[in-house]
C-alpha cells in the first residue's frame, strides 16, 4: 500500500494523540482551517481544541509557550507554517528550549517537537522559499531530522514525538504529495541513523529531505542509461550526523557529491564534507564536490527561480565531473 | 584561464581518446581553430576552440582516453603556465643573462623582477639538489589524490612513473588501477635461466613482439564482431552472377561522365541492386529485437570500408530511391571520410543491410560477419572470366561469385535464396539498375 508523505505525517500525529494525552499540536491555522497544507486535517473535530489549539499569529509567543508546557511534562507538537516563519522564535529555540535541559542541572527535559516545512520551486520568492535548517542543526541542545520518504517520515515523527529534547523536524512543500511504502504500524527510525536508499560502486551521493529523492531518482537512471553505478545516502538526520553510514560508503566510492537545496556557503554540505576529509582522508579520490542552490536571494520569477535553485540537473553535471574513469558497477 | 574539457560528440559517447594535439602549449588559439582530433567509439571528430587564448596546458596526452567533461587543456591569456602537470616536456630553462641580472643590473620593466625571482628561486633549486638537471623527468610534479597515494604506497609504486589523468593532471585511483592491471598482464619479468635450462624447450613463444594498443575503434570492432559471430547463427548462401552485360553498360555510363563527374563503380551497382532486393523482401530489411522482427521501412545500405584505424561501414541512406550516379557519389565521399578518419558518427547509424567487396584485391570467394543489428550481409568476391557453355559451346563470360551470411533467427535457407535471385536478375539485367 502507498501513502503520500502528507498523510504519513497525518496519520502518525492522530496515532500519536491516540497513544499519549500528554501529546497535543499548536500552531496558526492548525484546527479549524485544518492546517494550512492539511496535515492536521480532521484532528480538531476528534481531538478537540484543548488538544489542538490554534494560535495567534506570534511564533515566539507560542514556541515559548510550548517549551513551557514541555518543561511541565507535555509533549507539545508545534507547527510552523513554513521555515521562513520561525524566525521570530529564534530567542525561544535557541536560548530556552535548547538550553533549559543542560542549565538547570537536568531538572527537567524538554520533549518538545517543531514541524515545519522548508524549500522553494513553488515561485513564494525570496523570503517564503528558504533552507535554514543548518541554522539549527548547528546548535548543541537541539536534534534536527529531514525525512525524504513517507515512511521516514512517520517513523521519524514518531520517533521525534516520543524523544525528550526538542526536535526540530523538517519537512519540504514538494514532498507533501509524493508517494511511498506505508511502513508498518508503528514503525519508528532511530534519529542519527543515515539511509543507504541506494547501493552504488562508483560515486556516492550525500543527501536529505527532498534532495535525497531527486537524488535517488538521478542515481537510478544514470546507472540504466551510463551504467554508473551510484551509491546515495540519505542522512535523514542532520543532528546527530550519522558519520559511521557516510564514511562507511565513501569508503567504498572514494568519491563523493553532496547534494543540498540550501546554500552552499556554511551548508549542511560544508559539515559533511569536512567531516569526510578528517575521518576519510585516506580513502579520498577526487575533492568532495557540494552541489547546492545559488546564493541569491529567490527570484519570484519562474525562469530566474529555476536558474536559482539546484535541483537534478546540476546533480547530474556533477556526477558527470566526478566519475572515475574506470568503473567498477556491475558489467 | 578556463578548461577545454571532452565533449560529448555523440548521444552515446562516454569517453573520448585524443588521437593527436593539432596546437601544443604556448600556441596563440583563434575561436574556431582545431585544438585536437578525438577519436569516439564512432568515429574521429575535431575539437574546436570555443575562444581565443594561449593554449596554456595540455592535461591529456595523444592515446590517452578520458571521461566525457574531464579537462583535456587549459586556455588562458599570457604564457603557459609553468606547471606543467601531464606535460612531458620539462619547462624551457630561465634565460642564462636573466640569472646574471641580480648583481650588477637594475631592472628596467616592471616585468623583469618577476623574472629575476624565478631565476633565483630556479638557481636555489639546483644548489640544494646540487644537479643541474633536477628538474628532467623525476623532478615532474606528481599531484595525487590521498587514495592514490595510499594505494601507491602500499603496491609499491613510484608516482613519479604514473601518468595522471584526473583533473590538472591528477593521479586518481584509475591510474594505479591502470598500473596494477598492467604488472598482471605484462609478464613479469623473466629471471636469467641457467645455462642448461636455456636448451630445453619449454616454452615456444615468440621471444620478441611488439604490443599494439587498440584504438577506441578496434575496440569497438573487435567487441561488436565477437558478438556478432557468438550470438547470431549464421549461415550462408552462395550465388554466381553473370556480369558480363553489366560490365559493358557501366563503360558506356562511365564513358559518357566527362571531366569531373564520378564514376560508378561495380560496388555502387551491387549497392543499387541490393536495396531494389530489399524492396523486395521486406524480411531481410531487418532486425530481431527480444519477441518481435522489426522490418524498416527505409533501406540503407552500408558499405564495408577499409579504413587506417580498422573496419567502418559508412551508410547510404535509402539507396532504393537513389539513382546509381548519387550513389556513386556519395559512396566515393563516405570512403575519402573513412580514409582520413573523418566519418561522423551520422555516417555510420541506421544501416539496415552491408555489403563488403573484396572482388577488388581478386578474392575468389569469402563469407563476412553480420553486422548487429542487421540481418544479413553480402560478401562480393571478384569477377573473373570463365568459359559457361551457351547453347552447347563454350563461351567466355565475367562471373561474380557472392555469398550471403544471414541470420537463421530472421531468415530461412529459401527467402535468402530467393533474394539473391532477385539480385542476380538485377544484375543480370542492367537496365533494371537505373531505374
Amino acid at each position: 500500500m502507498e501513502i503520500t508523505y502528507r498523510q504519513a505525517l497525518h496519520d502518525c500525529l492522530r496515532e500519536e494523540l491516540l497513544r499519549d494525552d500528554n501529546v497535543f499540536l499548536l500552531g496558526e491555522e492548525i484546527g479549524n482551517f485544518e492546517g494550512s497544507y492539511k496535515i492536521t486535517a480532521g484532528l480538531l473535530k476528534e481531538f478537540g481544541s484543548k488538544r489542538v489549539v490554534d494560535t495567534p499569529i506570534v511564533e515566539n509567543g507560542f514556541v515559548g509557550m510550548a517549551t513551557g508546557a514541555a518543561m511541565l511534562g507535555l509533549r507539545p507538537i508545534v507547527e510552523i507554517m513554513t521555515i521562513n516563519f520561525i524566525v521570530p522564535s529564534m530567542d525561544q529555540i535557541v536560548n530556552h528550549a535548547a538550553k533549559i535541559y543542560a542549565m538547570f542541572g537536568g531538572q527537567c527535559p524538554i520533549p518538545l517537537v517543531i514541524r515545519t516545512p522548508g524549500g522553494g520551486g513553488q515561485q513564494l520568492a525570496a523570503t517564503h522559499s528558504q533552507n535554514l535548517e543548518v541554522w539549527f542543526a548547528h546548535v548543541p541542545g537541539l536534534k534536527v531530522v529531514a525525512p525524504s520518504t513517507p515512511a521516514d517520515a512517520k517513523g521519524l515523527l514518531r520517533t521525534s514525538v516520543r524523544d525528550n529534547n526538542p526536535v526540530i523536524f523538517l519537512e519540504n512543500l514538494a514532498l507533501y504529495n509524493v508517494k511511498g511504502e506505508e511502513p508498518a504500524p508503528d514503525y519508528t527510525v532511530p534519529i542519527g541513523q543515515a539511509k543507504v536508499t541506494k547501493e552504488g560502486t562508483d560515486l556516492t551521493v550525500i543527501s536529505y529531505s527532498r534532495m535525497a529523492a531527486v537524488a535517488l531518482d538521478v542515481a537510478r537512471r544514470m546507472e540504466q542509461e551510463n551504467n554508473l553505478s551510484i551509491e546515495v545516502v540519505d542522512v535523514r538526520s542532520l543532528r546527530p550526523l550519522d558519520h559511521e553510514t557516510i564514511l562507511s560508503s565513501v569508503k567504498k566510492t572514494n568519491r563523493a557529491i553532496v547534494f543540498e537545496e540550501d546554500w552552499r556557503s556554511y551548508g549542511i554540505g560544508a559539515e559533511i564534507a569536512a567531516t569526510l576529509q578528517e575521518e576519510a582522508f585516506d580513502d579520498l579520490d577526487a575533492p568532495i564536490k557540494r552541489v547546492a542552490s545559488l546564493e541569491v536571494p529567490l527570484p519570484y520569477s519562474k525562469p530566474l527561480e529555476l536558474a536559482t535553485l539546484t535541483g537534478a540537473k546540476q546533480l547530474l553535471e556533477a556526477i558527470n565531473e566526478l566519475a572515475p574513469r574506470r568503473r567498477r558497477g556491475k558489467q | 584561464m578556463s578548461e577545454i574539457t571532452m565533449p560529448r560528440l555523440s548521444d552515446t559517447m562516454q569517453e573520448g581518446t585524443i588521437a593527436r594535439w593539432l596546437k601544443k602549449a604556448g600556441d596563440e588559439i583563434k575561436k574556431g581553430d582545431t585544438l585536437a582530433e578525438i577519436e569516439t567509439d564512432k568515429a574521429t571528430m575535431d575539437l574546436e576552440a570555443y575562444e581565443a587564448g594561449t593554449l596554456q596546458q595540455v592535461l591529456v596526452q595523444e592515446g590517452e582516453t578520458v571521461p566525457v567533461g574531464q579537462a583535456v587543456a587549459r586556455i588562458g591569456s599570457g604564457a603557459p603556465d609553468k606547471d606543467q602537470g601531464a606535460e612531458k616536456t620539462t619547462p624551457a630553462p630561465q634565460p642564462a643573462s636573466a640569472t646574471q641580472t641580480g648583481g650588477d643590473h637594475t631592472p628596467t620593466t616592471d616585468a623583469a623582477p618577476t623574472v629575476f625571482e624565478r631565476a633565483t628561486e630556479r638557481d636555489a633549486d639546483e644548489e640544494s639538489t646540487g644537479s643541474k638537471t633536477a628538474q628532467d623527468g623525476s623532478g615532474k610534479t606528481s599531484k595525487a589524490s590521498p587514495l592514490a597515494r595510499r594505494m601507491a604506497e602500499e603496491h609499491n609504486i613510484d608516482l613519479r612513473q604514473v601518468q595522471g589523468t584526473g583533473p590538472g593532471g591528477r593521479i586518481v585511483r584509475d591510474d594505479i588501477e591502470d598500473v596494477l592491471e598492467q604488472r598482471e598482464t605484462s609478464p613479469a619479468p623473466a629471471p636469467i635461466p641457467a645455462a642448461p635450462q636455456q636448451e630445453t624447450p619449454t616454452s615456444t613463444a615468440p621471444s620478441e613482439a611488439e604490443r599494439v594498443k587498440l584504438s577506441r575503434v578496434q575496440l569497438l570492432i573487435a567487441r561488436r564482431l565477437t558478438e556478432s559471430k557468438q550470438t547470431i547463427p549464421h549461415f550462408y548462401v552462395s550465388s554466381e552472377i553473370d556480369m558480363t552485360d553489366m560490365l559493358v553498360m557501366r563503360q558506356t555510363l562511365n564513358a559518357n561522365i566527362g571531366e569531373e563527374g564520378v564514376k560508378v563503380t561495380v560496388n555502387d551497382l551491387i549497392v543499387k541492386a541490393c536495396s531494389l532486393a530489399l524492396e523486395k523482401f521486406p524480411e531481410v530489411n531487418s532486425s530481431l529485437k527480444e519477441d518481435h522482427f522489426v522490418r524498416y521501412k527505409q533501406i540503407h545500405v552500408g558499405i564495408a570500408v577499409d579504413a587506417p584505424t580498422g573496419l567502418v561501414v559508412p551508410v547510404i541512406r535509402d539507396a532504393n530511391t537513389k539513382g546509381v550516379r548519387s550513389i556513386a557519389r556519395e559512396a566515393k565521399a563516405l570512403i575519402a571520410k573513412a580514409r582520413n578518419n573523418k566519418l561522423a558518427p551520422v555516417d555510420l547509424e541506421g544501416g539496415t543491410f552491408s555489403v563488403s567487396n573484396l572482388g577488388m584485391m581478386d578474392a575468389s570467394q569469402f563469407v563476412a560477419v553480420i553486422n548487429p543489428p542487421q540481418s544479413a550481409i553480402l560478401a562480393v568476391a571478384a569477377t573473373r572470366k570463365q568459359f559457361v557453355p551457351v547453347d552447347g559451346q563454350p563461351v567466355i563470360r565475367d562471373l561474380m561469385t557472392v555469398t550471403m551470411s544471414a541470420d537463421h533467427r530472421i531468415l530461412s535457407g529459401a527467402t535468402v535464396a530467393h533474394f539473391l535471385q532477385e539480385v542476380k536478375q538485377l544484375l543480370q539485367n542492367p537496365y533494371s539498375v537505373l531505374g
